[in-house]
Parts: structure tokens; sequence; C-alpha cells
């Protein structure tokens, strides 16, 4: 089985080689997709002698994990990981995320923050923020995961050829968890660490995520 | 009277531009029939406003004919603006089709 992990990266020069130089031994191959960074990720990336994509315009983050998912299809990928660039996950729990696909036990795997492992999350993240997007999520999805906003996650490539990511900013957690749902994928938690360098998603964040998901439902 | 024959004016200014950007060819034929309709039809609301003000007070609108235009226009506005915004999206798809299709390509 071809474990595949697609790196999208968007200003991350800081923390860009390391990320790769830690995920390449566990995985059988990656690929970054350069964000149409400002810094030097593409430079730095590309000196890592791995696969490189860049976008030739900034279109965020759901369409860069879209372009590597196609990528790694078009290259034989069995399992695709999508990880962060920002070097905030483990490179090593990426077995545990593709343990239950190559079990045959799930379909699509993701993270969680809160089933065991210790994060560090910022307190008005984990008491407020996250607790409003588990809410929305069960309220107009009926979908009760645990940590419904990671962005570490791994699936079998049925799935991600099933699964088209249409939103093109931070909004394709939901649009994914949304159609692993619909699809009735075999769907599994997997607990992980995240090391929080900075807030990440705000709360004007989760609204704009909102928003992009009503005009995706309005645009179809 | 003399607000009706001002705001009058006001369109047959609009009307001989729309007349001048068109042989300009600075706009599209069913660009300038919209405009056209568009005028004619305000020009008709201004004219027959008492008609309006009667209409709107049967209708049982509390406001005047002018009041309700008002209340109509900026309906159509933020229909405008909405059908505006689900363009651009689409537009956005499309950009970033494209951004995906070069990336690969290379």
């Amino acid at each position: 089985m071809k474990v595949f992990c697609v790196i999208p990266a968007y200003n991350e020069a800081q923390s860009i080689v390391a990320v790769i130089n830690r995920v390449k031994p566990i995985v059988d191959e990656l690929v970054v997709v350069d964000d149409h960074s400002s810094d030097r990720t593409l430079e730095l990336a590309k000196s890592a002698l791995i696969p490189v994509l860049h976008h030739i315009v900034n279109r965020g983050q759901g369409a860069a994990l879209q372009t590597g998912n196609d990528y790694a299809l078009l290259n034989g990928a069995d399992i695709i990981v999508h990880f962060d660039a920002d070097g905030q996950f483990l490179a090593e729990e990426i077995k545990d995320m593709v343990k239950p696909i190559l079990d045959n036990q799930a379909d699509i795997v993701f993270g969680s923050r809160f089933l065991g492992k210790k994060s560090n999350l910022p307190r008005f993240k984990k008491n407020v923020i996250m607790p409003l997007a588990k809410m929305f999520n069960k309220i107009f999805f009926g979908i009760n995961l645990s940590d419904p906003q990671n962005g570490f996650r791994a699936m079998s490539a049925k799935v991600a050829q099933e699964i088209k990511i249409e939103s093109d900013g931070m909004a394709h957690c939901n649009e994914i968890l949304i159609a692993a749902h619909r699809n009735k994928y075999r769907i599994q938690e997997v607990p992980i660490t995240v090391i929080y360098h900075e807030f990440g998603q705000k709360f004007s964040g989760g609204i704009r995520i909102i928003k992009d998901l009503i005009y995706k439902k309005l645009t179809k | 009277m003399f607000q009706q024959a001002f705001a009058l004016l006001i369109i047959v200014f609009f009307l001989t531009r729309l007349v001048k950007q068109r042989q300009r060819n600075q706009i599209t034929q069913n660009e300038s029939i919209f405009w056209l309709i568009f005028w004619l039809l305000a020009a008709l609301a201004i004219i027959f406003i008492k008609t309006i003000d009667q209409v709107v007070a049967a209708l049982g609108f509390s406001g005047s004919g002018i009041n309700f235009l008002l209340y109509v226009a900026i309906m159509i506005l933020f229909y405008f603006i909405f059908k505006m915004r689900l363009k651009i999206v689409k537009i956005e798809k499309e950009i970033t089709n494209i951004t995906r299709e070069a990336a690969l390509k290379k």
C-alpha cells in the first residue's frame, strides 16, 4: 500500500524543511503544494528533493489539498495523508492515522486533539471556539465527532477519488466531514498531539468557514 | 412639479450618455437595452407618481409612492449584489481550476 502525504504550504519557510525531513522517512511518497507563498517556502521545499507543486495564484488551503490529492492519485497513491506544514503535527503519528485504513477498518480517519493525547490548545479555542464548531456540525449536519476542525486526516484512494474539495479556504474540514457522512464511509477518529505555535484559526475564521459553506451550496 | 421636472432632466442626461456610450461601442446592445428600459421606467414612475401614490395607498402601505419605489430599488440592488457575489464565487472556482491545472502540468 503506497502511503502518500500531501503537505499544503503557505509562507512556511521557517518550518517546511524540518516538516519534510520528519515526514519523508515515514511515508512512501510526499508532495508539497506551495500555495503561492511570498517567502522562501517554494525554494526551500524544492531543495529537499521532493516533488513540489506551485500554485501560480494563492488559492487557499482547501485548493492546495485538492491539488495534492489529484497529484497523489495520478501517482498511484493507495492512502493519502493530509499534514500541515507549520510543524504542529507529529510525523510519527502518521502511522497511527493510516493503521485503521491498512487494517481495512476505516475508509477515512480524522485526527482528534480531544481523545486523550495532550495538546496545548489555547484556552479560548478549547472552551469557546471548538465547542461552537462542534455544535454547528452537530445541529446542521448531524456530525458528532470530537474534533471536526482538525486538518490531520488520512483517506483511502477511493475516498479521495470521490470527494473533490471545492472549498478553497478553510471550510475543507467541514466539507470532507459532510461528504464522508453523506457517502457513508467508515469513519474513525484517532488521538493525535497538536503543538500550538500560534493561535491558528480565529473566531472570524469560523464565520468565514460558515459563509464559504453557504456560498458553496448556493453555487452548486 | 419642479422636482418632477428636475428628475426628468437627470434621466434625459443619463439617456444621452447611454446613446453616446452605445455609439462608441463602450457597452453591448443588451446592456444598452437594459438601461434604456430602466431609465424609461424611472421616467414613467416620475410622471405617474400620483397614480403610484394611489396604488400604494390602495395596497395598504402607509408611505408615499416615492418611498415605495425606494424600497423596491433597494430590494433590486440587494438582488444584484447577491447575483454578483455568486458570479464572483464561480469565477474564483474557475481560477482555482486553472491554477491547479498549471501546477499539475509542470
